[in-house]
């Protein structure tokens, strides 16, 4: 069971007390390293909210690619999120997935697993 | 010792180099700068000489944690000196002392330039008096003096013989540098894989400035007053700095002005075709925007990496390693619009 407030909603409401009641009254100088804590902030909420879910998502896109069979119980999302990804990044390096049919497998896992890394660190680049 | 403790000496050796009898240090201050080097401006006075008068001058030296890919300030001065030679808008380089009896450490001495070099002032600021237009053909221009610069230059003998082949080059030194930092990034070692398949030998090597971008030039109300950081520039494919230049990642979010968030591409490469005369080929301009986006995503994770290994706890080191996430979405964006591949066809 989560503590309410939880950490995301911590970080979020601390943000928007640093934007709204402490940025105006820094000196000049300092205002851009308050943006960059508050930036900061956002980030880790939204990795406390998403981040989970993303790792999730990207084990289940990396497996469809790899035919992987089916998570049992006991096993740690991101030790195996690791070691898919470093075998994906062995295959690539080794010439795999050049056929235009697995290359396009690879490019729509790739969009979709740092497209899910970008809502984290900075939505808005999700805008074209 | 502190630059404050050393300004005898430092007089001294102004003196002597400008032929005066004395140099007086009137004022002396740090200038922000790159982690890379430290920089000083001096505000000078020299009573006789052939240059009397008050001069404003920047000293350049370097900073306690080196970066080992930069060159040095003696081979940076002579690159500033080479182009400054050759019409290229620089600080004028004057004084090179190597002798570390001066400062304690290498440092040059140039002019100082005033001007406006922040990317986001420069892009989007409305109350900023400055022509884009304008200075989006100078850009172009510039550039194409830079690039006028053949592998035959006497005084740039330590940038070593060029490549045959940049682009093959940095794919193994970008594949070396993920290799050091451990990390399993599969969207930039698809990314390699892609601009090793679709890589091509260069029409030219030319001298490249290798930061070609918004932020590193100097903006008056002349208009361009001076292209800064030397600290890359080596023999190269010249359409890589074009693709640095135009690259979204330094459009400072002006994404729409395709040159460096200032201007047009079509003015930007108009101008630097008709300076060097030479017919620029998009495709090959393209290819080095995912070149360029790879650079930086890859560098973005390095600067993390100086944050994360305790060597240089930073909040702005880690923030920009999560840049890298944006920048493989925007490589993976490019090399599907110039390379797309339809659904159900092999």
């Amino acid at each position: 069971m989560s503590q309410q407030p939880n950490g995301a909603d911590l970080l979020n409401t601390a943000r928007s007390a640093l934007l709204q009641h402490l940025l105006d009254e820094l000196p000049e100088r300092r205002r851009y390293l308050a943006r960059m804590i508050a930036n900061a902030m956002a980030i880790a909420a939204r990795e406390l909210e998403l981040g989970d879910g993303v790792d999730r998502a990207e084990l289940t896109s990396l497996r469809m690619l790899y035919q992987d069979p089916a998570p049992d119980s006991s096993e740690d999302v991101a030790s195996r999120l690791e070691a898919l990804n470093r075998r994906l990044c062995s295959d690539i390096r080794q010439g795999g997935f050049s056929s235009r049919v697995d290359e396009k497998r690879l490019r729509d896992h790739l969009r979709r697993s740092v497209a899910a890394r970008v809502a984290i660190s900075n939505p808005k680049a999700l805008k074209v | 010792m502190s630059l404050a403790e050393r300004l005898p000496a430092l007089a001294r050796f102004i003196a002597e180099h400008a032929q005066a009898t004395q140099a007086r240090i009137v004022h002396c201050q740090p200038l922000t700068g790159g982690a890379i080097q430290e920089n000083w401006v001096l505000e000078v006075e020299l009573p006789d000489g052939p240059l009397a008068g008050q001069h404003a001058l920047v000293l350049r030296t370097d900073a306690p944690s080196r970066v080992a890919a930069s060159h040095s300030r003696a081979e940076e001065f002579a690159l500033l000196r080479t182009a400054h030679k050759a019409g290229v808008a620089v600080p004028e380089p004057l004084w090179l002392a190597t002798d570390p009896a001066v400062l304690g450490k290498p440092f040059f001495l140039m002019r100082h330039v005033a001007g406006v070099a922040a990317g986001h002032k420069l892009v989007k600021d409305p109350g900023f008096p400055i022509d884009r237009a304008w200075l989006t053909q100078r850009l172009g221009q510039e550039l194409a003096k830079i690039h006028a610069l053949s592998p035959s230059q006497p005084d740039l003998d330590f940038l070593g013989p060029p490549s045959r082949h940049p682009a093959r080059e940095r794919i193994t030194e970008y594949r070396g540098y993920l290799d050091a930092l451990g990390a399993a990034r599969p969207a930039l070692e698809y990314g390699l894989a892609w601009v090793e398949r679709h890589m091509h030998e260069p029409v030219l090597i030319t001298l490249t400035h290798q930061d070609y971008r918004t932020g590193n030039y100097l903006v008056d109300e002349n208009g361009l007053a001076a292209i800064l950081d030397w600290e890359f520039a080596g023999w190269g494919d010249p359409d890589c700095d074009i693709g640095w230049f135009c690259a979204r990642c330094w459009r400072f979010g002006a994404v729409d002005q395709e040159a460096g968030g200032i201007g047009a591409r079509s003015d930007f490469l108009k101008a630097y075709e008709k300076a060097s005369g030479r017919t620029v080929d998009p495709d090959r301009v393209r290819f080095w925007e995912v070149m360029a986006h790879l650079r930086w995503a890859i560098i973005a994770l390095q600067q993390a990496e100086r944050h994360s290994s305790a060597q240089e706890p930073s909040l702005e080191l880690a923030l920009t390693g999560r840049i890298s996430d944006e920048l493989q979405l925007e490589m993976l964006r490019l090399i599907e619009t110039t390379d797309p591949i339809e659904s159900g066809k092999e």
